[in-house]
């Protein structure tokens, strides 16, 4: 939080950080369909001489704008970015003048600013791979970690201390305390997890194939719903290997870490 | 410059000969049952009621208003039965009975508070097949509801939004017992694919993917990693030949859109068409128009199937307009080349098209250097698509006369996170006013019948009929009739907001309706003001305005 403590302690915007921020809005902001160069607005709105205070900038920036296009930019950028780019933003909203014709763009501002993983580098290779999209199957099209993946199994941080013992186990093991058996009126059987029950509806992941199917069902169409232990992990974990597995454990122990600091 | 277009473009059409047309599937009657009218994708209606002498008297019948105007009105709707189902912004399906208006249901599908990419808040339609109604969602799912009451079936996502940033805005297509989805991301890191649904389980069965992985055929032509990140969205709708058994694709732009440094090479299958077997997804052929694009021009847009008579001898065709302008011809049968010409006059990506469908002189935005490129980003053409008349032959689309200034960057990918490799700012083409036009096309030759022009891009799609009309809207909301053979103004009715969505026509009890979306958004629009500035005052909407002869 150091720079938003930065931020905060100014009270007009700082040459160098609007330098920084010029940098990173071209490449992150005024691209594609949103703002424009300079802020001149694409789809996205204007932001030149907009007169809009540098808290406000600073939260939508930072958290995004609900129910629109704008995204919050906090763990996409990085702390100096983030707090460069609300610099910037609020220096193009205090300037009413209309931007020469020719700056587009700064000359030869060099690549990449973006930063990814901002964790530790002997995690990175496990978060790689538990969401490698080179891979049809992998661990996040099913598991959720650190803000990205999909919920439909188990929770893995909540396997807690014993995690890094039992991970590589359980994903070659046959059975699952999880998974169900559904058979439906009409013949179909398919292994599932059960995510809601009703009155009147039954709200089951069908597993057969990758990614599940969260399909509802009407209580008269499911004709049994049993524990079944034929449905076996290791048919989605095959495409990793021991080692990939404990770099994976890695990444959620040190996820397990952060969250219980 | 763009005389020496014309030179080369003529050159090319001197070869094939537009001829007759045979009977062909592409008409829809009563029912609009697919996203493009027909599978064949011709946006056409056999329905005559509403004519060149009758238009006159069309009066609004009843209107439907969405609730959601955040980013347009642009749905396609499907009639089927005397059922219209309709979608808005934010993933909203309505089933309305299509005779007076009322709702029969409605599904709200819930999204995140926060999309979080730029290919929100829009959605272009459902498909409807058997008793299911299809729809992707801005977070990335395909849900299947009931097509009788709505009740969700089955939900399934595609791949998670938050890594891929990626989503579906366009409207499935159903092939037997498939439904067929493409995603967006193309101006994303991300890596293309088409995706087939079981419809009536929802489960997965295959995948293709528009950016072949390692060992594959064609993955020669990405360098180093850049196969994983390369775009080649397939965002909007295909269509299906029956008789071929044959599903059509539009792949979009290779990413970063504007800088091909780091992937050199021809990046298949961007900027092409793809035919894949429907029950495998197998790749038949593929024709790419644009190797290596450095400008962003999708040739993700509609696939016409055409049945013409080329040279003497009958052929199976498909046109398929860019975004950078050019509207191809190929053989649908094998994907050879036909014919190329443009839909636009300033145009300055290229010279031309050479005879075997290659580009002639290149004209690329260059590193940190801004450089002026006709057309613009938002396309010679946008998405809103073409009408073919099997009465006149002649194919009906618009053209944008714009340009800008693009600066390529290089750029690092990161997953999921937008990668264009530039920026751009709107200018005007040199010498000439900035406007859209709606023209008559010889689909083969490219020779313009007519043209009707507005001060602002046309950014709603055409719709052609029997009664040798064509119907469309303008950005000032106007719905409009034009004869179908000279271009001429028969009838107009303002609908209070622009038109960003497709009308369609379809009859209940030996009616004729037309209906059409009016509410004006979208990214298009949102990029509009840079060179239209009051066009940033242009009201939202989004209500479904339909009309009949009293």
């Amino acid at each position: 939080m150091i720079w938003l403590l930065l931020v905060l302690a100014q009270s007009s915007p700082d040459p160098d950080l609007v330098a920084r921020g010029e940098v990173v809005f071209a490449q992150s902001c005024a691209t594609g369909y949103c703002h424009g160069s300079a802020g001149t607005a694409g789809r996205g709105p204007r932001l030149r001489g907009t007169g809009l205070s540098r808290d406000r900038i600073l939260e939508a920036t930072r958290d995004g704008i609900p129910r629109s296009a704008m995204p919050g930019w906090e763990g996409k950028l990085s702390g100096t970015d983030l707090s460069a780019v609300v610099e910037y933003v609020w220096s193009l909203a205090m300037d009413t003048r209309e931007p020469p014709a020719d700056e587009s763009m700064p000359p030869g501002t060099g690549p990449a600013v973006f930063v990814g993983f901002d964790g530790p580098e002997h995690v990175s290779r496990g978060r790689d791979l538990f969401f490698d999209a080179t891979r049809e199957v992998r661990c996040g099209t099913c598991h959720e970690a650190g803000g990205r993946g999909i919920p439909v199994g188990p929770d893995l941080l909540a396997l807690g201390d014993g995690l890094q013992a039992s991970l590589v186990g359980k994903t070659r093991s046959r059975r699952s305390s999880h998974v169900l058996r559904a058979r439906l009126a009409d013949g179909q059987d398919f292994a599932a997890l059960r995510v809601a029950q009703e009155e009147d509806r039954v709200q089951l992941y069908d597993l057969t194939t990758i990614p599940p199917v969260l399909r509802t069902f009407l209580s008269d169409e499911i004709q049994s719903l049993a524990e079944d232990g034929s449905w076996e992990h290791r048919t989605v974990s095959a495409e990793y290997g021991d080692d990939e597995l404990r770099a994976i454990v890695d990444y959620l122990a040190w996820l397990n870490a952060r969250k219980s600091e | 410059m763009p005389g020496f277009v014309f030179l080369l473009s003529a050159l090319i059409l001197a070869g094939p000969a537009a001829g007759r047309v045979r009977a062909q599937d592409g008409p829809t009657g009563a029912d609009w049952p697919h996203y493009g009218g027909s599978y064949q994708f011709w946006r056409y209606s056999s329905l005559d009621q509403v004519n060149r002498k009758t238009v006159k008297k069309l009066v609004p019948v009843w209107a439907f208003q969405t609730g959601i105007v955040d980013g347009g009105l642009q749905a396609t709707p499907i009639v089927l039965d005397g059922v219209m189902y309709l979608t808005s912004s934010w993933n909203r399906v309505f089933a309305i009975d299509a005779a007076t208006g009322d709702e029969i249901w409605h599904y709200y599908y819930e999204n995140p508070r926060q999309i979080g990419i730029i290919y929100s808040p829009w959605n272009r339609g459902v498909a409807v097949s058997g008793p299911r109604v299809f729809m992707g969602t801005l977070d990335n799912y395909v849900v299947a509801l009931d097509r009788k009451t709505g009740r969700e079936l089955w939900k399934v996502n595609v791949e998670d939004l938050r890594q891929c940033g990626c989503n579906i805005t366009g409207a499935p297509l159903v092939v037997k017992d498939k439904v067929i989805v493409g995603v967006t991301g193309g101006d994303s890191a991300h890596r293309g694919y088409l995706t087939a649904f079981d419809a009536a389980t929802g489960r997965l069965v295959w995948r293709f993917y528009t950016i072949p992985g390692p060992g594959e055929k064609g993955h020669e032509t990405w360098e180093g990693d850049s196969w994983k990140y390369g775009g080649g969205a397939t965002w909007m709708t295909g269509s299906y030949d029956p008789h071929l058994d044959l599903l059509y694709w539009g792949v979009g732009n290779p990413a970063a859109d504007f800088y091909g440094g780091d992937r050199r090479g021809s990046n298949l299958y961007t900027d092409s068409v793809i035919a894949l077997d429907p029950d495998t997804g197998e790749l038949k052929w593929y024709h790419q128009q644009i190797p290596h694009d450095v400008w962003d021009w999708d040739s993700a847009y509609e696939c016409v199937l055409l049945d013409l008579r080329v040279n003497g001898r009958d052929r199976k065709l498909l046109l398929n307009t860019n975004k950078g302008g050019y509207t191809y011809v190929v053989d649908r049968t094998t994907g050879e080349f036909i014919s190329a010409w443009p839909v636009v006059d300033n145009l300055n990506w290229i010279e031309g098209v050479g005879p075997n469908g290659e580009l002639i002189g290149r004209n690329e935005p260059v590193l940190d250097k801004a450089k002026l490129i006709c057309p613009s980003i938002g396309g010679g053409r946008q998405w809103n698509q073409g009408a073919y008349s099997p009465r006149t032959g002649w194919y009906y689309t618009t053209g944008i006369e714009w340009c800008q200034e693009v600066t390529a960057r290089e750029e690092e990918p990161q997953e999921g996170m937008n990668f264009f490799g530039g920026v751009f700012k709107l200018k005007e083409a040199p010498g000439v006013d900035h406007h859209g036009h709606l023209d008559a096309y010889d689909p083969l030759t490219g020779k313009k019948h007519w043209s009707y022009r507005s001060p602002y891009p046309f950014l709603a799609s055409q719709l052609a009929t029997a009664g040798d009309l064509v119907f469309s809207g303008d950005a000032e909301g106007l719905f409009f009739a034009l004869d179908a053979l000279t271009g001429r103004k028969l009838w107009g009715f303002q609908t209070g907001s622009g038109h960003r969505g497709s009308a369609i026509t379809y009859s209940v009890a030996g009616r004729q309706y037309i209906a059409t979306p009016s509410g004006w958004g979208s990214a298009v629009a949102g990029l509009m003001p840079q060179l239209w500035p009051e066009t940033e005052d242009f009201r939202a909407g989004s209500t479904l305005f339909v009309f009949a002869l009293p």
